[in-house]
Order: C-alpha cells, then structure tokens, then sequence
C-alpha cells in the first residue's frame, strides 16, 4: 500500500502506465503519418510533404490541428447515437492491447501470464467498431465497406491465432516477457529462425488485421470513397485513423516479442532494440502498401482459407509433434 | 480491496442489466446487438472478480468479438434499411406476460437460494491454467469430444445448406 495517496502499488503503476501509453499512442501517430507520406513519396520518386517546418516535419501537427478544428457533422438518417459511439468502442481497446507488451526487460506495463490472449481477445473488438460506424452511417459505401470488414476479418482471425499458437505451443506459455526471454541475442537464436512459417503467416494475417494494403478493401478509396469511414468528419475520422496506427504498432510489436527476439539485442539489451525491431516492421508494412496493388475480394477470401488456414494447421501439427520429441 | 471488488460487482452489474435491458428493449437490431455485447463484457468482468482471467479473456475473444460479429453478419444478410424495422406498440398485456415470465423464474430462484444457500468459498482462489487443461482432457473427456462433434456436425450442416441453397437457384 502507498500510505500518501492510498493507492494500491499495481492500481498506480497501471495508471502510470496508461498515462505514458496516451502519450506513446498520439506521439507514434504523428510520426507514423509523416513516415507513411514520406516513404509514399520517395518509393514514388517525389519528395513527400516539404512545405510546413524543414523537410515538412511539423506536417503531422498541422494535420492533427486541421483535424481537431473541422466541425464534426452527422449525417442525416444516421443512427446518431452508435454513430458516435463506434469511433470510441474503436480507440478504447487500444490501452489495453499496450498493456502487457515487454518493451524492455522491466519496462512492461502489467506483468501478466495471459498477456498474449488479452491482446488477441482485445484486438478484435476493433471489428465491431468497424460494423458499427458503417452500419450507422447510413450510407451504403459504409454499409459495404463494414460487410467487407467482417468477412475479412473473421477469415484471417483463424490462421493468425494458429501462428501466434505454435509459438505459445513451443514456449508452453502466454506470457509475453517469458517468450522474449527465451530467445537469445543474435539474429539467429530468435524465433523466426525457428518458426519461419509462422512468422510469414502472422505478418499476412496482422496486415489483414490491420486494414493496411494491400488488404484495405474495408476502407478502399477507389471503389467505397473511403469505406466504413465515409461520413466522419474532423476527430471522428481521427480517432479511426490513430486506432489502426495503435493496432499496427500493437501487431508489430506483438511480432517483435513472439519472433524477433524482442528487447534482446546484440549489445545492450533494452526498449531501444524492441522499438527498432518495432520500427523496421512498420516500415516493411509501408512499403509493402506502396508496392503490392489491392487485392480482389474473392482472392482475398480464397488465400486466407485455402492457403493460410491450411498452411497454419500444418505448421501447429508440426511444431506439435516436434515439441513433443 | 475488499470495497474495491464490491464497486467492480457493482459496476460490472450495472454493465449487464443496462446491457440487457438495452438487448431487450431496442426496437432496431443492431442497437440491441449492442446490447447484448455490452452484457457479454460485463460477465466478462464477472469472471475476472471470481479469479477467472482465462474465462474472462476467452469471453470477450470469443462472445464479444466473434459471436457478436456473427450475429452483425447475420442481421446484415437480412437487412431491412435502418429505421424500417420499427414496429408498432405491443399491447398491454403481452408487455405484462412478458414481465411475469421474466420475474417467475427469478423469484423461484431466488426463494431456492434463499432457502437453500449454496456452499462457495469466501474469496476465490485462481485456477493454474494447466490444472484446467489436464480436467478437460482427463475427467471430462467424453464431455468434452462430444462437444467438439457438436460443434463439427453444425458447421458440416452450415456448409450443406448453402451449397444446397445455390444449388437450388
């Protein structure tokens, strides 16, 4: 117990914790906006955002400040009240999915042996939200975007779980900091050298999760405008557009703890390792989003259950029977 | 602590009756979808209080993600446009049908409890996930096969009506 402030130790470290997370997650997105511009434009040889501070740095500011001081519309016929409550059902999973990642050997913000399972379980409250904001808009780009939304979602759910599986299979444990521990320093004791298949169908599947190209089809801006997301104006769009970078980040770094060793490094172990790891993945998902063009709805569905699925249950018997010898 | 589990009992249950009343009371579907996910997070959190964390996270994993979603596909196939499934006031007395055969069950409930409580510990104790694990492949092994085939057959039966429904246009 805290005598001062009557607050139990682990009620405080959480607050704590929540409080720099908040900090984290806003921090990230302006970062993570002006990258993705950048690296669009230099993998489509023109400079990106020049214009606002020296090679266009203050850029995710001005947009967060536009964003903030549009005014917010509901559209007429929409159900107003889920309207406004999808976006909010969205970002508040959020917190929770940082809590139990290990981003430095003590630097996790709640030590839990079921870490990995309330990532997974809160993770796909995202969908709901998706549903709920295209069905509540009234309009059918959303309605189309957010029935898109569900089938994809539920179609790359089952082979990611079955990847994140044989990990959890081979280690005997959910807990994230033991999985980051039972990895070494060097490239080749992580757990991509061991499990390659798996990563390979994580990261497919965390893409898909994600909403990110070259699976966006719930949001595809050539054919719905912009999806699920259509009618939000201002904040509204906002707060989408910080979740899915917090859900990228929370999938790339989910990926950095199970197979990229996670905090372990080379020399001086520590969050600095865990945040590059982090880093370079988020940058292989840009670049992939600039690379591969959107895939078609029925190929989309046909790769997930016919391949990944299949693949997955294949690369968990394995590593079943393998764990077992 | 002790206050603290009792504001959580409080809170999760004002979670669940306002879910629940919201499931029942909605006259548009998705609203009472909601709802009903809203009840499932606040048994979620029942499951937490009774030193169940796996229940719990496998309860939102499961009931509030991928059932609910489920279901959202399920009114989405159906879909009258937002607003057009209003329906007209029930009369009186299906209102008060309603309301007794929700209280007589209850009641019975109640009064069996009251008379006969239920022995329960004073204050949960966690069970280690591999404990769970060996009871569902040792003891109740057949239970849980039985359950597995249930759930196999559905999905075959799932697979066999649309085919036969695409067939058949």
């Amino acid at each position: 117990m805290n005598p001062p402030f009557g607050i139990p130790p682990e009620l405080f470290t959480i607050l704590l914790a929540l409080g720099l997370l908040a900090g984290f997650v806003g921090l990230n997105g302006l970062v993570l906006v002006y990258l993705e511009r950048k690296v669009a434009g230099h993998i489509q040889r023109r400079p990106g955002p020049f214009e606002v501070g020296p090679h266009g740095i203050l850029q995710p500011l001005a947009d967060a400040l536009k964003l903030v001081g549009k005014q917010l519309i509901t559209p007429r016929g929409a159900d107003k009240w889920l309207f406004w409550t999808a976006p909010i059902i969205s970002f508040a999973p959020v917190f929770v999915l940082f809590l139990p990642i290990p981003f430095g050997p003590v630097l996790t913000a709640m030590e839990m042996d079921l870490g990995l399972l309330l990532i997974l379980a809160f993770a796909g409250i995202n969908v709901l939200a998706l549903c709920l904001a295209g069905w509540s808009s009234e309009n059918k780009w959303s309605l189309l975007g957010a029935a898109r939304a569900v089938a994809q979602s539920v179609a790359y759910e089952i082979p990611l779980l079955l990847a994140v599986l044989a990990i959890a299979f081979q280690f005997g444990s959910l807990n994230l900091s033991t999985i980051v521990s039972g990895q070494g320093a060097w490239p080749w004791q992580w757990n991509i050298m061991v499990q390659p298949v798996a990563f390979f169908i994580y990261f497919v599947c965390a893409l898909a999760e994600t909403n990110r190209a070259p699976f966006d089809l719930p949001e595809a801006e050539s054919e719905l405008t912009a999806g699920f997301h259509t009618e939000y104006s201002g904040m509204g769009f906002g707060i989408f557009f910080l979740a899915e970078y917090a859900n990228m980040i929370v999938v790339c770094a989910v990926a950095t703890a199970l197979f990229l060793g996670g905090w372990n490094g080379p020399a001086a172990p520590g969050v600095w390792w865990f945040l590059v790891k982090v880093y370079l993945l988020l940058l292989v998902m840009m670049w992939f989003r600039w690379t591969y063009p959107r895939v078609r709805f029925d190929q989309l569905l046909n790769l997930s259950w016919k391949w990944l699925l299949p693949l997955a249950l294949i690369n968990l018997l394995v590593t079943l029977v393998l764990v077992k010898i | 602590m002790e206050t603290l589990a009792y504001v959580a009992f409080g809170v999760y249950t004002t979670i669940i009756l306002f879910g629940g009343l919201m499931a029942v009371f909605s006259r548009n579907l998705v609203r009472a979808l909601v709802g009903l996910a809203l009840t499932l997070f606040g048994v979620a959190g029942c499951y937490l209080l009774m030193a169940a964390p796996f229940m719990a996270l496998m309860q939102i994993l499961i009931y509030v993600a991928a059932v609910s979603i489920m279901i959202f596909f399920a009114i989405m196939l159906t879909k009258p446009p937002v607003g057009a499934e209003e329906q007209p006031g029930r009369p009186w007395w299906v209102v008060a049908g309603c309301i007794v055969a929700a209280l007589a069950p209850t009641m019975l409930i109640a009064r069996v409890l009251h008379v006969q409580p239920l022995v329960s510990h004073e204050h949960p104790t966690e069970i280690v996930l591999m404990d769970l694990g060996q009871t569902f492949i040792e003891p109740y092994f057949l239970a849980f096969e039985l359950i597995s085939v249930i759930l196999t057959v559905a999905m075959a039966g799932a697979v066999l009506l649309a085919f036969e429904r695409r067939q058949g246009q």
